[in-house]
């Protein structure tokens, strides 16, 4: 087990450092240098040719990775070209408010997810039919759009959720709930109908299995054998599904962080790639890659503790 | 939002069963042949590619029937909902929506088909070379592809398009690379799978080189799986285009977009709210006619029924029940009249078992007037050829027949209660108690994820209503019952951790734990290796003496029966053809069928006296909708005239209690006639059949 | 008969050259280092078949016996030892010597329902190794239809596809696909287990007429010492990787030496009741431990832990294949 933690744990530094090389790359092919980015159109060639040169831009990039690799392990993740703040300080402003958004969505699509899916499961008939039907049709339809439908319903029709914007926690926890509702709720239906295909399909798989029916033949209650031996069985590919969720949802704040306007990594990434801000484009993505892989590692872990063949290895 | 980069389930992934049992009409192109019949079973898949297709068609043909080009303006209605004008209205800047989606579509689908090329193509590459490679090339593509995974792809993607730019289709051709790994993870399993099928193994011997094997074995067994990614892809493709463009990261103005139109519209939600409705609803439809296709033919099609029904199927359980409960009890003359037994002793009279047939007529009839009796401290041998209905009798016993099959008449007294007309809820109180399971396959019989000790203690505490302390001990007592000596450290193991004889033995010792008077044992030893299978034998006779308890072994082994049974049914097709004392029936067999499984064994014969030839018996059992009315037996039997055309009644077999189905049993015993050892003509040995139709005993057990 | 072999010594019947010699063969699974020190799934087995003879490879899981035979195909590889097919060492062929070897060297598996491609008609998967060694589509086609009626199917079977047939239909498919490039040596893996009794004897029959019909060898590899006796001329019996004892069939199953061989035979039941019970009381008195023993720790005789004669030298030391008899036993004490 601990072998498996530590490979699992020099993976995850591994998949950081390519994903920062990838970022590294990717940004130094974006237009423009950052002289000319970061003083705007009109400034003279001697001017931004000053700056790339204060900014090691013509310096051999892998000399530049290093330099920037050794002070982003500080912490320090650069200047933003546009506006000139520190990079890891605008992130670490920025965070919190996304990690809200995913963590939110991620546990409200698995309450949701595991519900529908083991009820659909478990039931059978009708039911299983209709809640089939009914995430077949969550599956399809955009986030953004249904976002923007609930933005209509519960805000613009009936003021019950503001709109956008973000409420910090430190500053009232009840309007920042409020103010991440609609949000985490568009984000979480996409989710919720993700996890509730994959729990009905293992829920089935599960009570596939021989071992149900000798729980039956020693007259286990039927509530034990569906909720403690066979969603047990099932948890494990679910709780692989809930990982997944989470990095799709870490992404897919981007577009709820636009539509309710809150200030989070997603609206990072969105203007700074949007105005070529090269520092803050990597910024976004390593911190983005870290607290993904964080939380995947984390996850994988705990699928793996549900599975007695490795727990016991 | 913008869904998550792994491919959504299917609603039941394609399963190695799926590949190994095709559909049976097989035809020519790839997809036809394994799942073109599942498509168009499906209504919403039939719907799904009827959109698709008309999409296609007024996209490419848009610019000669659209009203009006994208760019035009209409400023006397701005924001307008539908007219006569304007089908679908118009937008802030008075554009038609209906010819904006539809210029928009022929790009967003063709682009996410790029997606669909990229992303499947590439997985499937890397599944088909890591599987035929195995070893370390496929653990390093493994590694990469989980690296893949655990990217946040959407920022990814958005870091790609501040590098090159909002070049649709290289983002969306990048996106498929980022998607392959969570479908070469699908394919993997499935292309593994299909690697150590035997006939790759056949092809490997035959020196076929390791791409032939991946290009005539590999591939069109993965073709279904690959088309159903296809699908999911370009759904989620679609999706993460359209969020793209939402973002302001579509097509460059004013090229038209779903998202960047969708945008436009969130931004009139306030004044025109309708704007939402026509571009959403397209892009519903079109992911959801990708999921629909992907879904129908992702269906696995025979699925294995849960051992646990659902509450939908349990209620029609019920019904069945309640019938057979309000049915008038039919004796024939070899069944004992109604009512009081012995304690302790089974009285199965006249049962049948048969599929539920969704509308009012009878299904498939599986079992038919099965009669058996098994006093006190006995073991009874129900013994058969697979599909003879044995397994479907002993499990109708316990009440656990699988979902779809169910008791359609007849009696199971035990205790002097009907067990066939009692309910789900009430039969909990007969399991484990009075009647016990114990199955083939002890490994998967034992739940993986709890321990022996938990599952054991559990099942004693809830069974005999004791305390923890003290179920512990009894589960101690048990194993060592059993034949455990470390029965302590058993305790603390997982299944996965013991040997098949030793989980077997647990199996028996979590069936004795309701101390129960009857134990159904289905072919317990024929997974177990030879030795082990004695072992067990003479546990479940010590144990049978010790406890008194009667035992019903279903076994296709007339070697156990020999050994362990004092008593023996033989089926064939359903009914039983012969039974009676054990020493009797072997030992002078009286009807053909019983007579012809002897000869057939190599087991009855000595190394000296070993036959050339061994007996067999023509053709094979037939399938349960083809069973005649006359002897089911007659078609494969070498006695058989004229009179096996008429249905052949259980006759008492003249020697003892015994009673044999064959209308020539006393002629063949007075003229001694041996079932020969000679091979019919090779016309009678094919009846083509499709095999596996419908719900056979091998399906459900 | 065969067809396109370019290096093959050529047909070798009569001659002292054995159809395959198997000798000292180790296979240890996984790679690196643990491949290295596992415990050998075959360990140090020898035997030799000889031409138009059929030897039995009997043993429980986990014995190797399965292994063996994929060793000898080429499907497994060899961590020691050599395998020759007619003094032609084939131990670790490449895939072109073993495209020579294929219409020679054949197999029959276990399982009908995985045995021959379901997407495939069975005219395609016949013709497939005839195909591979150049043979037209026409003539492949009529040498399909041929085989079919050898083993009791109708021409009319080769444009159907597997799900049509029985399991037993489909194992004569399968033996017709082996036999269809005229072989010498077939290996047979647990070709009759997955069968129920009636259509094993049609399989087992069919294997014995054909075997006389054309002089061929089989490696028949089964877990029951019955059906390896009807077949089998010589049988070698397994027990975790190592060979217990191996001689004529008659002598190892009437009359075996080794306690391990012995408590196989005797825990085979017969299906005469009276008999059984003789035997069962025979079986319980050879004093044989459960098999769900410990692992034995390398070294030694791998049955020592549920042996009844073993002593301290049988952990010590392995004992090595003497002559008892008719048949080579590998005890101290037999």
């Amino acid at each position: 087990m601990a072998l498996f933690i530590t490979k699992r744990l020099l993976m995850a530094l591994a998949t950081v450092l390519v994903v920062a090389v990838l970022a590294f790359l990717l940004v130094h092919a974006m237009p423009g240098s950052p002289g000319a980015v970061s003083l705007g159109a009109g400034a003279s060639q001697e001017a931004i040719d000053a700056v790339n040169q204060r900014m090691g831009w013509n310096d051999p990039l892998f000399a530049q990775f290093c330099t920037w690799l050794g002070s982003a392990i500080q912490g320090d993740l650069g200047i933003s070209l546009i506006d000139g703040r520190s990079v890891s300080a605008d992130l670490a402003s920025r965070l919190p408010v996304t990690a809200s958004l995913a963590a939110g969505a991620t546990i409200l699509s698995a309450v949701l997810g595991i519900g529908l899916g083991v009820t659909a499961a478990v039931r059978g008939g009708a039911l299983d039919q209709a809640i089939g039907g009914f995430v077949g049709l969550l599956v399809a339809l955009p986030a953004f759009w249904v976002g923007v439908l609930f933005v209509y319903l519960f805000a613009v029709q009936s003021s019950i959720f503001p709109a956008t914007g973000y409420v910090p926690f430190e500053v009232s926890p009840q309007d920042w709930a409020l103010s991440l509702a609609l949000p985490v709720i568009t984000l979480a239906v996409g989710g919720a109908a993700f996890i509730a295909r994959q729990t009905r399909a293992s829920m089935l798989e599960a009570l596939q299995q021989e071992h149900i029916r000798t729980l039956r033949a020693t007259a286990t209650p039927t509530w034990k054998i569906l909720y403690v031996h066979a969603l047990r069985y099932a948890s494990l590919p679910i709780v692989a599904g809930i990982a997944l969720q989470f990095i799709g949802l870490f992404g897919g704040s981007v577009i709820a962080e636009q539509l309710f306007a809150m200030p989070g990594l997603g609206q990072a990434v969105q203007t700074s790639v949007s105005t070529h801000d090269a520092p803050a484009v990597q910024g976004v993505v390593v911190i983005a890659t870290v607290v993904v892989v964080a939380v995947n590692l984390v996850l994988e872990l705990a699928t793996k503790f549900l599975d007695p063949k490795l727990r016991a290895s | 939002m913008i869904p998550s980069m792994a491919p959504a389930p299917a609603d039941q992934a394609e399963t190695t069963t799926a590949a190994a049992a095709p559909a049976r009409n097989a035809g020519r192109a790839a997809i036809t042949k394994l799942s073109g019949h599942r498509l168009f079973a499906s209504p919403g898949a039939v719907a799904g590619l009827v959109w698709l297709a008309a999409l296609v068609t007024a996209s490419v043909t848009a610019p000669l029937w659209l009203p009006f080009k994208t760019e035009d303006q209409d400023f006397t209605a701005v924001l307008s909902g539908p007219t006569a004008a304007h089908w679908l209205g118009t937008d802030e800047l008075g554009r038609d929506i209906l010819s904006r989606i539809f210029a928009a579509a022929a790009g967003t689908l063709g682009t996410s088909m790029l997606t669909v090329i990229v992303g499947v193509g590439l997985g499937t590459i890397l599944a088909m070379l890591a599987a035929g490679a195995g070893g370390r090339a496929e653990g390093v593509i493994s590694r990469v592809t989980e690296v893949m995974m655990s990217l946040p792809g959407t920022v990814i993607i958005l870091a790609v398009i501040g590098a090159v730019g909002t070049n649709i289709p290289v983002v969306m051709a990048i996106l498929g690379i980022l998607m392959s790994a969570g479908i070469y993870r699908v394919i993997l399993g499935q292309a593994k799978s299909l690697q150590s099928q035997l006939y790759v193994d056949a092809a490997k011997v035959d020196g076929a080189s390791p791409l032939r094997i991946s290009l005539r074995h590999v591939l069109p067994g993965l073709a279904n799986t690959i088309v159903v990614q296809a699908a999911l892809i370009f759904a989620v493709g679609m999706l993460i285009q359209a969020g793209l463009a939402f973002i302001g990261f579509g097509p460059p103005i004013p090229q038209p977009s779903w998202g960047g139109m969708i945008q436009g519209a969130s931004q009139h939600v306030y004044d025109a709210p309708w704007m939402m409705v026509p571009t959403g609803a397209v892009l519903a439809l079109t992911v959801l006619s990708a999921n629909a296709i992907g879904n129908a033919l992702g269906k696995a099609p025979n699925a294995a029924a849960p051992h646990l029904p659902s509450t939908a199927a349990r209620r029609q359980r019920a019904k069945a029940v309640a019938a057979i409960a309000a049915a008038p009890v039919h004796v024939t003359k070899d069944g004992a009249p109604d009512g009081e037994t012995a304690v302790g002793t089974l009285s199965v009279r006249n049962l049948s078992v048969g599929v539920d047939s969704p509308g009012a007529g009878n299904g498939v009839r599986l079992v038919t007037d099965v009669s058996l009796d098994v006093e006190q401290g006995t073991v009874l041998g129900l013994v058969g050829e697979s599909g003879c209905g044995k397994t479907m009798t002993a499990l109708s016993l316990l009440g656990l027949l699988p979902s779809g099959v169910s008791v359609t008449g007849g009696q199971i007294l035990w205790n002097g209660r009907n067990l066939a007309a009692t309910t789900d809820k009430d039969m909990e109180a007969v399991r484990g108690r009075e009647i016990a399971l114990i199955s083939q396959e002890p490994m998967r019989a034992l739940d993986p994820m709890f321990t022996v000790g938990y599952q054991l203690t559990a099942t004693i505490r809830r069974l005999r209503g004791m305390g923890k302390g003290e179920a512990r001990k009894e589960a101690l007592s048990l194993l060592e019952k059993v034949g455990i000596v470390d029965a302590a450290q058993i305790l603390k193991t997982y299944p996965h951790q013991i040997s098949g004889g030793m989980a077997q033995r647990v199996a028996i010792a979590l069936a004795l734990s309701g101390n129960p008077k009857l134990l159904v044992a289905d072919e317990p030893t024929t997974a177990l290796d030879v030795t082990v299978q004695a072992e067990i034998l003479s546990l479940l006779r010590a144990l049978v003496k010790d406890t008194g308890m009667s035992v019903v072994m279903v076994t296709h082994d007339l070697g156990v029966v020999a050994d362990i049974c004092d008593q023996v049914a033989v089926m064939y097709a359903g009914q039983v053809v012969e039974n009676g004392r054990t020493a009797a029936i072997l030992d002078s067999p009286r009807h053909p069928y019983t007579l012809a499984l002897l000869a057939a064994d190599p087991h009855a014969n000595h190394a000296d006296s070993m036959p050339e030839r061994l007996a067999t018996i023509s053709g094979q059992v037939p399938q349960p909708k083809d069973w005649p009315a006359g002897c089911r037996f007659a078609a494969r039997c070498q006695f058989a005239g004229s009179a096996c055309l008429e249905p052949v009644p259980l006759l008492p077999s003249g020697a003892g209690e015994g009673l044999v189905r064959c209308v020539k049993a006393d002629q063949l015993a007075v003229e001694g006639m041996d079932w020969l050892a000679t091979d019919v003509p090779a016309s009678r040995l094919l009846e083509i059949t499709p095999k596996q139709t419908l719900l056979t005993e091998k399906d459900m057990a | 008969m065969s067809t396109a072999v370019t290096q093959l010594p050529g047909p070798a019947p009569a001659t002292t050259v054995p159809m395959l010699e198997v000798k000292d063969l180790v296979v240890r699974y996984g790679r690196g280092r643990r491949a290295a020190t596992a415990p050998a799934a075959v360990d140090g087995v020898s035997f030799s078949i000889a031409p138009g003879e059929t030897v039995g490879l009997v043993g429980e899981s986990g014995s190797g016996k399965s292994t063996i035979g994929k060793a000898i195909l080429g499907l497994q590889k060899v961590s020691g030892g050599t395998i020759s097919y007619q003094g032609w060492e084939i131990t670790s062929a490449t895939a072109t010597q073993r495209r020579d070897l294929g219409a020679e060297l054949r197999a029959v598996f276990q399982d009908p329902n995985s045995s021959l491609n379901p997407r495939n008609t069975i005219g395609t998967s016949l013709a497939e190794p005839l195909r591979l060694r150049g043979i037209a589509a026409a003539e492949a086609r009529v040498k399909a239809e041929d085989m079919l009626e050898r083993v009791g199917l109708p021409r009319e079977a080769v444009d159907r596809y597997p799900s049509q047939f029985s399991g037993g239909q489909r194992q004569r498919i399968s033996v017709a696909r082996a036999l269809i490039c005229d072989p010498w040596l077939v290996v047979c893996d647990e070709a009759v287990s997955a069968l129920d009794l009636s259509t094993q004897a049609q399989v087992l029959n069919l294997l014995a007429d054909l075997r006389d019909e054309r002089g061929l060898s089989y490696l028949f590899i089964a877990h029951d010492i019955a059906v390896v006796q009807f077949l089998a001329q010589r049988v070698v019996v397994l027990y975790r990787g190592q060979v217990m004892e191996s001689g004529p069939a008659a002598a190892v199953t009437e009359n075996p030496q080794h306690p391990f061989t012995q408590a196989l035979v005797a825990a085979s039941p017969v299906p005469r009741p009276a008999e059984q019970a003789v035997r069962r009381e025979a079986r319980e008195s050879l004093g044989v431990r459960t098999g769900a023993a410990a692992v034995p720790a390398p070294g030694g005789c791998p049955f020592r832990l549920r042996c009844p004669l073993a002593t301290e030298l049988c952990a010590t030391e392995r004992p090595a294949l003497r002559r008892i008899g008719a048949a080579d036993v590998a005890c101290h004490y037999a």
